[in-house]
C-alpha cells in the first residue's frame, strides 16, 4: 500500500529498529506542526474576569481594571494540571494475527502495529512533560509501568513493550473492569486491542473505567482481512486463543462474516459513543503517524472548542 | 418407461455424473490452514448460512451431475414405447428400409413401363411419405448378386438417390444376400436390445427363382457354369449370379423374425404367372477344336412362356460378322438349339454375339462369349532308332497319326486355303522331326515346341538335358517312348532319371520286361479314365480299344513320389504302362513301352493308335479350347501374348477407362494385366482389352441365364415361405397399421441437459456476485 505524501506507511516503520526510533518519527511531525499547543507545561493562561464575590480572595482582584472602571473584578485562570496517559495493550494471543507479510517474509501483525501506536503516544506524552504509564494484558495484567514523566519512563515504557509477546486468551471488558480500581493516575487511558471480545462485558469495563475518574481512548487494532475475509480458497482456520480449527468456504460466509463484524464494530462504536469516548478503527496498513496525527489535531481542536 | 437405448455403451458414461461430486469431495480436502483471530464472528456466520449455503452447493452439485448425465443419455439415445410414460416425450420415428429388386428380371417390359421403374416409382412413393418427419430414416438396397446401400439415412437424399436409377444390373438376386444386409442394419438399429422398429419392404417382380432356391445347395457354393478359364482369375465372390443359397435366405429370415422385422412384399411384377419370354440360355462350341474337325456354334434358346413359339430367328456374329440367322419352333418351357458353322481354322480369340428379336426382356435378348482357340501344338519328334523300314520306325508311325487330315469340301476348301491368316496348314499339329545328334548340336531350340517326344532316344548329353529340363520347367512337355536303345542302354542311357527326384524322368527304369513268344502278351489291365489323355477310350463301347491291345516288351518303372500312373499292365506286378509327373510349370509322360512291332502290337491297330496319340499329344500341348467369360461383376486378370503397352478397357457401350497397375509377365511368356475392378464389369455385353499395338483381347461379360426364367412365386406360397414374408400388394401397403413405433427422446434429455447447464450458470454467476469478495 502506497502512503500518501506526507505520511509514513507502515512498510517504512517496519524497517526501523527500536520502539524510540518508530515514536520519534511517527510523531516528530506533529510536534512540528503544533507550536500554539494549549499545552504549555506549568505556564499560567489567563481565562475571564468575573465580577467579584464575597469570599474571593482579595490577590485575585484586578486593580487595574478597578481602578479604570471602580469596579471590583477578580481574573480566573486556567488550572494548570499536568496529563496523565496510562497506556493498555492487549497482548492476547488473537493480537499476533497479521496478513501483511514483509519482504522478509515475517508478518506484521496486529500486536507489532499496536504497540507502535502505543510507544508513540508514549512518546509523544513524555517529550511534552506529561506522564505516561503502560499496562500490558491479556486476562489479567501482565507488565506495567507506573505513569512517571521523563526520559527514563519512556525507555522503561519502550523496554515493556518490546519485551511484550501476544499470547494466551483474554477477555477485555474483565480486564479494564479489574483495572479501573487499580489505576492510580486517572487520566486518560488509550487501550489497544481488536475488541474481539463479548461487548457487554467490554462495556462493563468500559463504564467502570470512566467512573474511576478515567478517559479511556479506544484504539480498535484490526488486520484488513478481518474486516474483509478476503479469501480465495477454501480455508482451515485454526483459531488463536483456543476458539478450535474450522473449516470454512470464505465465499459463502464472507457476507454473514462481514455483517457480524460490522454489527460487532457498530456495537462498540455505539458503547464508546455512549459514554463519551473516542473510538478509532485502525487497520494495520493505514500509515500510523497519519492516523495519529488526525486523531490529535481533532482531539486538540475539541479542547479548542471547549467541548468534545 | 425406457425401452433400451441405441447406443447402450455410451449410457454407461451417465456414470461421469460422479465427476462433479468427486471433485467437489476433493476440493473439501484442500482446506488451506490459516491462524485466524477473529474466530467468534466465523462461527457466528457459519452458523447463520450453514443451510442455506449447503442447499446451495447441493443444488449446484445436482445441476453439475444432472447435466453430465443427461448429456450421456442424450448421447445413448433412449427410446420409450409410445404408449408408455413417457410417451408423451417420444419423437415416432419410422425407419424404412427399401430392398429394391435390380435383377435383370425386373427389365422386363409390361407395356408403357419396366417392372423396374414401377419399383423405383413405388420406392419414391414410400420415402416421400417419410420426408414430412424430421426424425424418419430412410436406406435403400438395391439389391442384385450383392446388395448396394444406396442411400441412408435421410429420405430426401432417398429421394434423389431413386431419381438416378433407371436400368436394373445386368445379375440375378441373391435375397439372401439383400436381407444380410437388413439384418446388419436392424441389429445396428436395435443396439443389443434384439428388437428393431425397422419397417422393410421388399420391393420385387416375385421373380420364383429368388424365393425358391435349391435347398441342396450348400451355403456360399457358386454355380458358374461359364466358370473361367483356368489361365486367368476371378473373384468368385463377387462374380457369381444369383449366388443365394436356401440356407442363407432362411437363415437370414428366421433372424430378422427374431427381431421382430417383417419383410412386406410388394408384387409389382407382370400379372402374367409365367410371362412370356424368350432367350438365350447358352452360347457354346460343339465339336474338337484340337480334333481337325470343323467346330459349330450352339445357340440354346428358351420358351420361358406357356405357348409353343414357331420361327424364332436365331442369329450370330463371329468377330462381328453376322452370320446367316436360322429360325427354331419351341414348345413351352423348353429349349432349342440352333447350331452355327464356325468357319475352320480358326485359333485364339473370337468373339460370338447371338441374338433374337427384341421381346418384353430384352436382357436375354442378346448373350456373348469369347472362345478361345487352340494354336496348333508345336511337336517335336526326336527319332532315337530312324529305320528304313517304315513298320519298323515308330516316328514314321507318330509322324503319320498326327498328320492333319483331308477337311472335307463342305468346309473351306481342305486346306482352306484363302481363308484368314489364323487358317490351319498342317491341322492341328505342327510336327517336326530331329536326330538326337541335332539335339547335341545346338540346332534344336526346345522354346520353339511345346511337346517333345523322345522315341527310343538315349544317352543324351548333359548340355541337352540341361536345356530340356529348362524348357520343361517353363512349361513344356516331355513325352518319352521306350524302344532298344533305351531298354538296352542300362542305367548310364538314362540321365533323364535323378534319384533324387530333380530328374526329369517320372520313375525309375528297370529291366526290360519280355514275354516268352510271341504268343504270349501283356494287356492293359486298368487305366485313368478321368484323365483327359484317356478319357477317349472311357466310354465302355471303346475301352476295348485300349485294354485289348498287346504288349510284348516293356521296362519296369518305379514312379518317383509326385508321379501318377495313368494306365497298368496285366502282369503280376501290374507294372505301370504310361506314367505322368509334373515337373515345374511342365509335365513329363512316360510310356514304358513303344510302336515297335516288336515291343506292341499298337501299329497295327490305328482305331487304338492313332487317337491315342492324338490325345496324348494335345493333353501334352494343352491344346484345349476355353473362354473368356464371366459374371457381372467379376475380375478377370485377362493373359496377353504380347506386352501390353497403354491398355485400355472397351466397356459394350464403348466407353473407354484406361487400365493402370503393372502386368505381370507369366513364365509361358505372356503377360497378366492387373484384376479389373467389379464396377469396369457389371454390364453384360462383349468388352475388350485394346492395345496400343493395335491388338485387342475380347472377353464376354454374362447374364445368368436363369434371369430370363420370369415364373413368378404365388402369395400364397410366399405366405407359406416363412414367417418373416408378407405378401402385401402397394394399394394395401398405405393401409396397413405402422409397427408400434419406439420414439426417442434425446431431445428432450439434450434440451434437459442444457436447461441445467443454463441454470448450472446462473446459478453459479449469482452465487459468484453474491459471494464477491470485498476488497
Amino acid at each position: 500500500m502506497n502512503a500518501p505524501p506526507g505520511v509514513i506507511d507502515p512498510a517504512i516503520l517496519d524497517r526501523l529498529s527500536g520502539l524510540s526510533l518508530v515514536a520519534r518519527r511517527v510523531v516528530e511531525g506533529y510536534l512540528a506542526g503544533h507550536h500554539t499547543s494549549p499545552h504549555r507545561g506549568s505556564s499560567v493562561e489567563f481565562r475571564q474576569h468575573r465580577a467579584y464575590a464575597p469570599g474571593d480572595e482579595l490577590r485575585s482582584i484586578d486593580w487595574k481594571v478597578f481602578a479604570r472602571s471602580d469596579r471590583l473584578v477578580v481574573k480566573e485562570y486556567v488550572e494548570e494540571t499536568h496529563l496523565s496517559l496510562n497506556l493498555l495493550l492487549d497482548a492476547s494471543e488473537s493480537m499476533s494475527y497479521g496478513s501483511q507479510t514483509r519482504g522478509d517474509g515475517s508478518v506484521r501483525t496486529k500486536f507489532e502495529y499496536a504497540r507502535w501506536c502505543a510507544a508513540a503516544l508514549a512518546h509523544l506524552a513524555i517529550s511534552q512533560r506529561d506522564t505516561a504509564g503502560l499496562v500490558v494484558f491479556d486476562q489479567a495484567e501482565r507488565a506495567k509501568v507506573p505513569p512517571a514523566n521523563g526520559a527514563p519512563q519512556e525507555a522503561a515504557i519502550f523496554q515493556a513493550l518490546a519485551n511484550a509477546e501476544p499470547s494466551g486468551p483474554t477477555n477485555v471488558g474483565s480486564v479494564l473492569e479489574w483495572l479501573a480500581s487499580r489505576l492510580a493516575h486517572r487520566g486518560i487511558t488509550a487501550v489497544f486491542s481488536d475488541f474481539f471480545d463479548d461487548l457487554p462485558t467490554i462495556r462493563r469495563g468500559l463504564e467502570r473505567l470512566v467512573h474511576g475518574g478515567h478517559e479511556p481512548i479506544l484504539f480498535q487494532i484490526v488486520d484488513p482481512t478481518e474486516l474483509t475475509f478476503d479469501f480465495d480458497s477454501l480455508l482451515k482456520l485454526e483459531g488463536l486463543e483456543d476458539s478450535g480449527t474450522h473449516k470454512v468456504d470464505p465465499k459463502a460466509i464472507a457476507e454473514a462474516y462481514r455483517e457480524e463484524i460490522e454489527a460487532h464494530n457498530a456495537g462498540l462504536a455505539k458503547a464508546a459513543s455512549g459514554l463519551s469516548l473516542d473510538y478509532l478503527v485502525i487497520r494495520t496498513t493505514d500509515p500510523l503517524d497519519a492516523v495519529l496525527a488526525s486523531y490529535l489535531a481533532q482531539r486538540t481542536a475539541r479542547a479548542r472548542g471547549g467541548s468534545r | 418407461m425406457l425401452e433400451g437405448f441405441v447406443h447402450p455403451a455410451f449410457a454407461g458414461l451417465a456414470a461421469l455424473a460422479a465427476v462433479p461430486l468427486i471433485i467437489h469431495l476433493l476440493n473439501r480436502q484442500r482446506h488451506k490452514p490459516v491462524r485466524w483471530a477473529a474466530m467468534r464472528f466465523v462461527l457466528a456466520a457459519y452458523r447463520k448460512t450453514r443451510r442455506r449455503v449447503q442447499i446451495e452447493n447441493l443444488l449446484l452439485l445436482l445441476l453439475r451431475m444432472a447435466a453430465v448425465a443427461l448429456l450421456a443419455f442424450a448421447i445413448a439415445r433412449p427410446f420409450a414405447a409410445g404408449d408408455g410414460a413417457l410417451g408423451k416425450l417420444t419423437e415416432a420415428r419410422r425407419d424404412l428400409v427399401l430392398i429394391l429388386d435390380g435383377s435383370a428380371s425386373t427389365g422386363y417390359s409390361t407395356g408403357v413401363e419396366t417392372v423396374f421403374e414401377r419399383i423405383v416409382g413405388r420406392a419414391t412413393e414410400l420415402v416421400e411419405e417419410l420426408e414430412g418427419g424430421n426424425t424418419n430414416r430412410a436406406y435403400v438396397i438395391l439389391a442384385g448378386s450383392q446388395p448396394r446401400l444406396l442411400s441412408w439415412p435421410s429420405p430426401a437424399k432417398a429421394s434423389s438417390v431413386l431419381a438416378t436409377l433407371q436400368t436394373p444390373l445386368d445379375e440375378g438376386l441373391d435375397l439372401g444376400a439383400a436381407l444380410g444386409e437388413v439384418r446388419r442394419l436392424a441389429e445396428e438399429e436395435a443396439a443389443g436390445t434384439a428388437r428393431s422398429s425397422l419397417e422393410v419392404h421388399l420391393l420385387t417382380d416375385m421373380q420364383r427363382g429368388a424365393f425358391l432356391l435349391d435347398v441342396s445347395a450348400p451355403t456360399g457354393e457358386a454355380a458358374d457354369p461359364a466358370g473361367p478359364p483356368a489361365a486367368t482369375d476371378t473373384s468368385p465372390a463377387d462374380a457369381t449370379p444369383n449366388t443365394g443359397t436356401a440356407a442363407g435366405l432362411y437363415e437370414q429370415l428366421t433372424a430378422l423374425e427374431a427381431m421382430g422385422i417383417v419383410v412386406q412384399v410388394e408384387d409389382l411384377g407382370p400379372e402374367a404367372q409365367n410371362p412370356p419370354n424368350l432367350g438365350i440360355t447358352d452360347l457354346a462350341l460343339v465339336g474338337d477344336p484340337g480334333g481337325g474337325v470343323p467346330l459349330e456354334v450352339a445357340v440354346t434358346v428358351a420358351n420361358r412362356g406357356t405357348a409353343p413359339i414357331a420361327g424364332v430367328r436365331v442369329g450370330l456374329s463371329i468377330d462381328g460378322n453376322r452370320q446367316p440367322s436360322q429360325r427354331v419352333d419351341i414348345e413351352p418351357r423348353t429349349n432349342a438349339v440352333a447350331l452355327f458353322r464356325l468357319p475352320g481354322g480358326l485359333r485364339g480369340a473370337h468373339s460370338l454375339t447371338a441374338d433374337l428379336e427384341g421381346d418384353a426382356l430384352a436382357a436375354d435378348d442378346r448373350r456373348s462369349s469369347v472362345v478361345v482357340l487352340p494354336d496348333p501344338v508345336r511337336l517335336l519328334l526326336v527319332n532315337g532308332a530312324p529305320n528304313d523300314r517304315f513298320e519298323s520306325d515308330a516316328v514314321a508311325f507318330l509322324e503319320l497319326a498326327l498328320a492333319a487330315p483331308e477337311f472335307g469340301a463342305a468346309g473351306d476348301g481342305g486346306t482352306a486355303a484363302g481363308a484368314s491368316g489364323n487358317q490351319l496348314e498342317k491341322g492341328p499339329f505342327d510336327v517336326e522331326v530331329a536326330m538326337p545328334s541335332a539335339l547335341a548340336s545346338g540346332e534344336i531350340e526346345f522354346a520353339d515346341y511345346d511337346v517333345i517326344w523322345l522315341a527310343d532316344v538315349a544317352p543324351l548329353t548333359a548340355a541337352v538335358i540341361e536345356s530340356l529340363t529348362e524348357r520343361i520347367a517353363a512349361g513344356g512337355s516331355l513325352i518319352l517312348s521306350m524302344g532298344d536303345h533305351v531298354g538296352n542302354a542300362g542305367k548310364e542311357g538314362r540321365g533323364l532319371f535323378r534319384a533324387d527326384g530333380t530328374g526329369l524322368l517320372p520313375a525309375e527304369l528297370g529291366r526290360k520286361v519280355s514275354t516268352a513268344s510271341q504268343d504270349d502278351y501283356f494287356l492293359v489291365d486298368a487305366f485313368d479314365e478321368t484323365h483327359p489323355a484317356l478319357a477317349f477310350y472311357g466310354d465302355e463301347s471303346l475301352r476295348r480299344l485300349l485294354t485289348q491291345v498287346p504288349i510284348l516288351q516293356f521296362l519296369l518303372a518305379r514312379p518317383v513320389p509326385g508321379a501318377r500312373v495313368l494306365a497298368t499292365l496285366d502282369d503280376d506286378g501290374s507294372s505301370p504302362l504310361l506314367i505322368e509327373r509334373p515337373f515345374g510349370a511342365g509335365r513329363t509322360i512316360l510310356w514304358t513301352t513303344t510302336i515297335n512291332p516288336d515291343w506292341t502290337y499298337f501299329a497295327g491297330l490305328g482305331k487304338t493308335f492313332v487317337p491315342f496319340v492324338i490325345e496324348l499329344v494335345r493333353y501334352a500341348g494343352r491344346a484345349e479350347a476355353t473362354d473368356r467369360d464371366y459374371a457381372p461383376g467379376a475380375t478377370p486378370r485377362i493373359e496377353l501374348t504380347e506386352f501390353p503397352r497403354s491398355p485400355e478397357l472397351v466397356r459394350p457401350d464403348e466407353t473407354r477407362r484406361a487400365l493402370d497397375g503393372d502386368p505381370e509377365s507369366t513364365a509361358a511368356g505372356t503377360w497378366n494385366l492387373p484384376p479389373l475392378d467389379p464396377s469396369d464389369t457389371r454390364r453384360a455385353g462383349l468388352y475388350a482389352i485394346d492395345l496400343e499395338s493395335g491388338a485387342a483381347e475380347p472377353f464376354a461379360v454374362q447374364l445368368d441365364a436363369e434371369e430370363g426364367d420370369l415364373a413368378r412365386i404365388g402369395p400364397t406360397e410366399l405366405d407359406n415361405l416363412h414367417e418373416a414374408l408378407e405378401p402385401a400388394r402397394p394399394s394395401q401397403t398405405g393401409d396397413r397399421d405402422q409397427p408400434s413405433s419406439q420414439g426417442e427422446i434425446w431431445r428432450w434429455l439434450a434440451i434437459l441437459c442444457l436447461a441445467a447447464l443454463v441454470a448450472e450458470s446462473l446459478f453459479g454467476a449469482w452465487l459468484g456476485s453474491k459471494r464477491r469478495v470485498v476488497r
